[in-house]
């Protein structure tokens, strides 16, 4: 223990000395606090996905992202303090639509600093928002979110009732990347949103219900990181459990041992899964046309203690998100659904996947991640 | 066919390429004419036509514009980027900038260099660099023409501060709406350097496709406060071009009237041809060709004279719009607007115009000579001895006819102008120029008679026998006379005008410019940009010992009713105290400017209140600060500032609508018998570091004068061109006059006529033309002056011009034009004394 | 010594490639009084013969003497003198000045010389020729005959010694010529200047006292008659 409060010190000091703090454990949450902005962070998101279908049955899958990054700023520059204009907080957002029955895909990206206005995080306001794309909080207490996007191909407006409370990934408070202290971050998820709304496209509206899901990382970069990509999954099973795993991956494509995930009962309790836990198996590839990337769009997923066994597949290839002259990475996000059973009983489920860090992969030795 | 075109190779061209520098003196005349015409049309368009208001550069591919006087509160953009609707926004500081403070002013544009409306439209660095560029310092993206490299150090000033900036990157020119000369800034940095902080000058909207651009102004406006406009872009630019016409059109007159002094020559020219070819005629005809063959081929000659001259005219006009570009540019960018002229396009349009013109204005002219040639009976063209083409003198009909014309040409000046062109007032000029055409004939035979024996007595025999020779080619005199006479007018006339317009200025600025000392931002004046001084100075300088008083003066460029105008303040009470400003006759000054500051109440300038028809009484509505706001005008005053007409308003009513205290000048007045030099040190003291010129009241005269003195170099060079065709003309025809009367100086010589004397009679016909030619001129353009000056100039422009002579100006004008008639006179005079009488006299 | 003395005359013209011997080695001597005709057909050398003596032209070879004085060695203000106060011309087509008045052509030459009283000159000069009612008349108001005795007044404007003719009748009818000749001679006898008439016609021969006739340029015949 003592050493452990030395090591913890002794980062602090570390910490105090950069300009953002790391995610360290012991970190005290406090809601609804914790659900909004995170300045002494240097990157933070507020990640929305979700499976939906229309009243005709045709599915669609979404993908709402906020980010916020903090960009180093010289002194001179950081010193004038109330410029409206500051150019170092950058609100990044993502939106995606997967048309899941029509076989395409759309995403768009927004960049924009706080400005008067444009984007922001508040708390007061209860609300994140990027221009048009927000997410209003009406309930602090009951977590109800109303989400609305805009862009030139559609509008999406949802009303979210999360069903279980967030869930906090990890061990104390962390969720661990690497070894060094700080390669971690503050995770917090809603697992399980009723969400219902419409979607107008082409000057149609369609009345659209599903189940979503919402991540909220917070943490600062730390220069040890080797992670160079990971794949990671959102697993919303028809018996009202959820499961959120991920394998990190280094630059050889092995996956190292801070993979990690969650499974969440369905009472709400949340267990942790550490890396030897689970196994994630690549299966059949997609070699991407824009980017070369071969991302691995059928995975097997096993969790012997839950007696879980499941084949992940998506009907649609193409969910990547590569943009020419963007400062986002690419990476593939699309909306999956899964088969297999449970404590030795037959389920079905939906969900997300994201894999990263693929398109590097075909840079120099071919490597393949296993 | 061929037959036909035999004879025009024989009977037009042969002689034509016999006569090559009379041939070429005739190309050229009608060459430069067209040329002068195209030249001003090219470089019309190209720096009042196509240019784009150096504020909207880099408008991209929005359509509409958000802006309101004095700037937009930055938390609008806020509001409206949150509409759900996929617009596009993109917020904009727009300024302007000097480079090391010097030279011409480039656009300085702030734009929100990391929202994605702005990665649209230039490449430079990802968004992540930009990133943490913008925080080093004071970044900028240049456009290529400025020339400077990526890394180096730039200081700029901007209003009254020299900052030091660093080039950042170099604008790509990919797409064609990418204006090179412009510097670009972040858009925090920009509020914060041109002290626009919290304010945005426009935002730019791109609208979703799906509904018509009106419902989406429905839309946007909703969100907007009512004092803030939204227009298609380009607005702005359109309102300046609209300004613009009525100057166009003005200088596109002037260049008119080279062609139509080429005109003259060509008639002339056909003229001689005819005399000349009388015999030929005679035979052609006796030899069964028809009344048609003869009027097509010497129009036919005509149009060749035409066609090469007009194809000579184009190519040179081309050439000659680079410079006039310059100058038209220099004037378009003190009078008007900051902007950058578009590249010169010889396009379709103009060559047709160029080429039609010029054709057309000459088979026009060549109509009545070809006529009359056709109409010649065979018998008549074959009798010897009567050589010389006389000229219907039907004194008193035609004396009517000019009469009449003349009583047409007052009528029309009195009607108004057609969307602010004094279409009307150009008709009557091209009468009056026909009328004194038409009246030249017995104006020569007056004179002629009247003045002979004096100039007998003072020139000799030379003289006697050049009027007997003018007298006796009636035809001939009467058309050379009309042509130098009307480019002679030409040069009077707008010599007076500007003259007068000068002189006019002149003695308002004694009037208006009463303070002792004015202060501004350094850097070279615009009419469309105000730059501001740090509102410190005028406070500071108010407590110098010394100073009696200090006027300040703000001034914002607002549009009003699809017109661009400035609205500014100044402080009444310093105005009225001063005597400066004088209202129009009928207004009670002091009344009007001691109400001035108790309310909502404005003055406006000669030129605002002709443009938008507003008299004392009239209410101009105004949006300002969230609301439109109603100001009753108590007067209006006499201005001769450029660009567009202003409306002032009292300083404390200015600031309770737009509250930035900054100035854009200063007027100081000093105390009775104080030293100005310890003022001056005093003031240099409070400026300190900041780019603020002083100017005393004489050098601010002189420095307006100087500005006023440039722009009308154009009309200066139409002018030259113009007496340049008349005089060619002169010179091609006097050469002819002497090939015509070879025979009559072989006898001169055979009688004991020496080189000299020969000469003499050349010369005298020459100086009696110019002469003639010059009275003439001088009383028509007297007279045309006037219209300039009353009506083209008052309802182009709005200002009262008081007539004045500009004595000096026009004795060096018409002594220039004398001299070079009867220097025209000197090739001929050369030709006939070098002719051999001998060969001469037994021509049969 | 004779008033015009022509010795060896040989004139050249190079008219294009070929050239044109117009006179061979002529040779004439004139008299104040005399009254001479050069006769032969067109083309023969007349004109020419009458530029020469007139210092309109120059020879060749030879020399052309003029009250004494070589022609060939003038210079140009000589020739001009020389016009002005010795010579007078006479042309076929009487070339008048028409935008002159008969008076003012007649004054003409004396004012090119600077003579003051020149209108009072020119009156009597036309006095002589019997046109001073039509002193104010414009050429194209008289008739040939007329034209051409204003033509001889203003060719004795500044009293010449000598008087050349280039077919002065060409353009009239036998009956006007002739009395344009009897003017002529009446000028040579009673006036003592010596005329030199180049002319074409034969009729009239009997009028002159002397008779040279040419042919290709050369004195064929030079009969004296008295």
């Amino acid at each position: 223990m003592k050493r452990k409060t030395l090591v913890v010190l002794a980062v602090a000091m570390i910490a105090a000395a950069q300009q953002w703090q790391p995610a360290l454990p012991g970190y005290s949450y406090e809601f609804p606090r914790d659900y909004f902005n995170h300045p002494e962070y240097q990157t933070e998101w507020w990640y929305y996905t979700g499976n939906l279908r229309a009243a005709d049955g045709h599915r669609f899958g979404f993908e709402l992202t906020f980010f916020r990054q903090a960009v180093h700023l010289p002194p001179a520059a950081a010193a004038a303090e109330d410029v409206v204009w500051r150019p170092d907080e950058l609100y990044l957002a993502h939106l995606a639509l997967s048309d899941i029955d029509g076989g395409n895909f759309y995403h768009v990206e927004r960049l924009n600093r706080a400005g008067p206005g444009l984007a922001g995080i508040s708390l007061e306001q209860r609300r994140y928002w990027n221009g048009n794309w927000q997410v209003q909080w009406n309930s602090l207490a009951s977590g109800d979110q109303k989400l609305q996007a805009v862009c030139d191909r559609f509008k999406l407006v949802l009303n979210l009732k999360p069903e279980k409370p967030p869930v906090i990934h990890g061990r104390n408070g962390i969720s661990r990347k690497g070894a060094a202290p700080g390669e971690a971050s503050h995770y917090i998820s809603f697992t399980r949103i009723a969400a219902e709304g419409h979607l107008d496209r082409n000057g149609k509206s369609a009345a659209v219900t599903g189940l979503a899901w919402m991540d909220h990382e917070f943490f600062t970069e730390s220069a040890a990181g080797k992670v160079a990509g990971w794949d990671w999954f959102a697993i919303q099973l028809d018996n009202r459990e959820e499961l959120m795993l991920y394998r990190l991956r280094n630059d050889t494509g092995a996956e190292t041992p801070y993979s990690s995930g969650t499974y969440v009962d369905a009472q709400g309790k949340a267990r942790f899964l550490e890396a030897g836990q689970f196994s994630l198996t690549p299966g059949e590839t997609w070699h991407s046309p824009r980017s070369g990337a071969r991302y691995p769009v059928a995975w097997t997923i096993s969790v012997p203690s839950l007696g879980l066994q499941l084949s992940e597949r998506t009907a649609l290839k193409d969910q990547e998100l590569f943009t020419e002259r963007s400062i986002s990475p690419t990476y593939w996000e699309g909306a999956v659904t899964y088969q297999g059973q449970i404590h030795d009983q037959k389920v079905n489920g939906v969900g997300y996947l994201e894999m990263t860090g693929y398109r590097n992969a075909i840079r120099v030795s071919g490597h393949t991640p296993r | 066919m061929s037959f036909e075109w035999l004879l025009f190779l024989r009977l037009i061209l042969r002689p034509l390429a016999r006569e090559p520098i009379r041939t070429a003196l005739a190309i050229f005349a009608v060459a430069l004419g067209v040329s002068a015409v195209v030249a001003i049309d090219l470089a019309g368009q190209a720096a009042a036509g196509s240019f784009h208001s150096s504020l909207e550069s880099l408008a991209g591919n929005s359509d509409l514009q958000i802006t309101a006087p004095g700037g937009l509160d930055e938390r609008l953009l806020g509001k409206l980027v949150q509409l759900p609707y996929a617009f596009q926004f993109a917020p904009r500081i727009e300024s302007f900038a000097f480079i090391n403070g010097k030279g011409e002013a480039v656009p300085f544009i702030g734009l929100d260099l990391i929202g994605h409306a702005a990665q649209r439209e230039f490449a430079t660095d990802t968004s992540a660099q930009q990133a943490n560029l913008l925080s080093e310092g004071y970044p900028i993206w240049v456009g290529q023409q400025l020339h400077l490299r990526a890394g180096e150090r730039v200081p700029l000033l901007i209003n009254d501060t020299l900052r030091t900036f660093i080039v950042a990157g170099i604008l790509k020119p990919e797409k064609e709406k990418v204006v090179e000369r412009v510097i670009v800034a972040d858009i925090g940095l920009a509020q914060e350097v041109t002290g626009k902080l919290g304010k945005l000058d426009s935002i730019d909207v791109r609208t979703p496709q799906g509904k018509p651009a009106v419902d989406w102004r429905t839309i946007l406006g909703s969100t907007l406060p009512a004092s803030v406009s939204i227009d298609p872009q380009g607005a702005r630019t359109q309102e300046y071009r609209k300004m613009l016409a009525a100057f166009r059109l003005n200088l596109r007159a002037l260049s008119y009237i080279a062609l139509i002094v080429g005109a003259f020559l060509i008639y002339n020219t056909i003229s001689i041809s005819v005399v000349r070819r009388r015999n030929e005629i005679g035979v052609l005809r006796a030899l069964g060709g028809t009344r048609r063959m003869i009027l097509g081929g010497f129009l036919a000659e005509a149009l060749f004279l035409a066609v090469a001259g007009s194809s000579a005219g184009l190519l040179i006009g081309r050439f000659l719009a680079v410079g006039a570009v310059k100058l038209i540019g220099n004037t378009v960018q003190s009078l008007y607007v900051s902007s950058q002229p578009a590249p010169i396009h010889l396009t379709l349009a103009a060559t047709i115009t160029g080429l039609g013109l010029g054709l057309g204005v000459s088979l026009l002219a060549a109509l009545a000579p070809a006529l009359e040639a056709s109409r010649i009976a065979p018998v008549e063209a074959m009798a010897r001895g009567r050589e010389e083409y006389s000229l219907a003198l039907r004194s008193r009909s035609v004396s009517l006819w000019a009469l009449l014309l003349v009583a047409v040409a007052a009528i029309l000046c009195k009607l108004p102008a057609v969307r602010g062109r004094p279409v009307f007032a150009y008709i009557a000029v091209v009468l009056l120029i026909a009328a004194t055409a038409a009246i030249i004939p017995s104006a020569v035979y007056l004179l002629a008679g009247t003045t002979h024996h004096v100039l007998q007595k003072l020139l000799g025999m030379e003289a006697m026998l050049a009027l007997r020779a003018l007298r006796g080619s009636i035809g001939r005199t009467s058309v050379l006379t009309a042509a130098l006479a009307t480019a002679v007018a030409m040069t009077t006339s707008v010599g007076i005008m500007v003259g007068s317009f000068r002189e006019t200025v002149r003695v308002w600025m004694n009037h208006q410019l009463q303070a002792d000392l004015y202060l501004r931002p350094a850097g070279s004046p615009g009419a469309d940009r105000h730059p501001t001084m740090d509102p410190e100075i005028a406070d500071r300088i108010e407590r110098l010992p010394g100073v009696a008083a200090v006027d300040r003066f703000r001034a914002y460029r607002i549009s009003y009713d699809g017109l661009p105008a400035t609205l500014a303040g100044g402080e009444s009470s310093r105005v009225r105290d001063s005597d400066a400003t004088t209202f129009l006759p009928g207004e009670d000054r002091d009344a009007i400017l001691s109400k001035l500051p108790t309310g909502d109440y404005a003055v406006v300038s000669e030129p605002f209140a002709n443009e938008h028809n507003v008299h004392a009484g009239s209410i101009l509505q105004i949006p300002l600060a969230g609301a439109v706001r109603r100001f009753r005008v108590l007067g209006i005053y006499y201005d001769y500032a450029a660009g567009g007409g202003y409306i002032i308003l009292d300083r404390r009513t200015l600031l309770k609508y737009l509250p930035d205290p900054a100035e854009s000048n200063v007027a100081v007045y000093l105390k009775r018998g104080v030293e100005a030099g310890a003022v001056r040190r005093g003031i240099g003291r409070v400026i300190g570091g900041r780019a603020v010129m002083v100017f005393s009241n004489g050098a601010l005269r002189r420095g307006a004068l100087q500005v006023f003195d440039r722009t009308f170099r154009i009309t200066y060079a139409l002018e030259a061109v113009a007496v340049i065709v008349a005089v060619m003309g002169i010179a091609g025809a006097l050469l002819a006059m002497v090939i015509d009367r070879r025979r009559e100086f072989a006898l001169l010589r055979f009688l004991g006529a020496s080189q000299l004397q020969v000469r003499g009679i050349i010369l005298c016909e020459a100086g009696l033309l110019g002469l003639l030619a010059n009275a003439i001129g001088l009383i028509l353009g007297a007279i045309l002056s006037l219209i300039l000056i009353f009506v083209i100039n008052k309802q182009s422009f709005g200002w009262t011009i008081q007539f004045h002579w500009p004595a000096a100006l026009l004795l060096t004008a018409l002594t220039g034009i004398y001299a070079a008639t009867v220097l025209a006179g000197l090739y001929p005079a050369r030709t006939a004394v070098r002719m051999n009488p001998i060969e001469m006299i037994h021509e049969a | 010594m004779a008033l015009l003395e022509v010795k060896n005359v040989t004139k050249v013209y190079h008219a294009g490639s070929a050239p044109v011997l117009a006179l061979r080695e002529i040779s004439l001597d004139l008299d104040s009084g005399d009254f001479v005709a050069l006769a032969g057909k067109s083309g023969c050398g007349k004109s020419t013969l009458l530029n020469l003596c007139g210092a309109m032209d120059f020879p060749t070879s030879g020399e052309v003497i003029l009250g004494g004085q070589v022609t060939s060695n003038l210079t140009d203000a000589g020739l001009t003198r020389l016009r002005r106060e010795k010579v007078g011309f006479i042309f076929q087509s009487f070339q008048l000045i028409h935008t002159l008045t008969a008076v003012e052509n007649v004054e003409l030459p004396l004012l090119l010389a600077h003579r003051s009283g020149a209108r009072a000159i020119a009156a009597e000069r036309l006095r002589r020729v019997e046109m001073k009612e039509y002193a104010h008349r414009f050429p194209h108001q008289l008739s040939g005959g007329q034209q051409q005795r204003v033509a001889i007044a203003r060719a004795l404007a500044g009293n010449p010694s000598l008087l050349l003719a280039d077919e002065p009748t060409g353009n009239l009818d036998s009956a006007t010529g002739d009395t344009v000749l009897t003017l002529l001679r009446r000028t040579a006898h009673e006036f003592g200047v010596a005329v030199l008439t180049a002319t074409h016609s034969t009729e009239s021969a009997a009028m002159f006292d002397r008779i040279v006739r040419m042919r290709d340029g050369r004195i064929a015949e030079a009969a004296v008659l008295l």
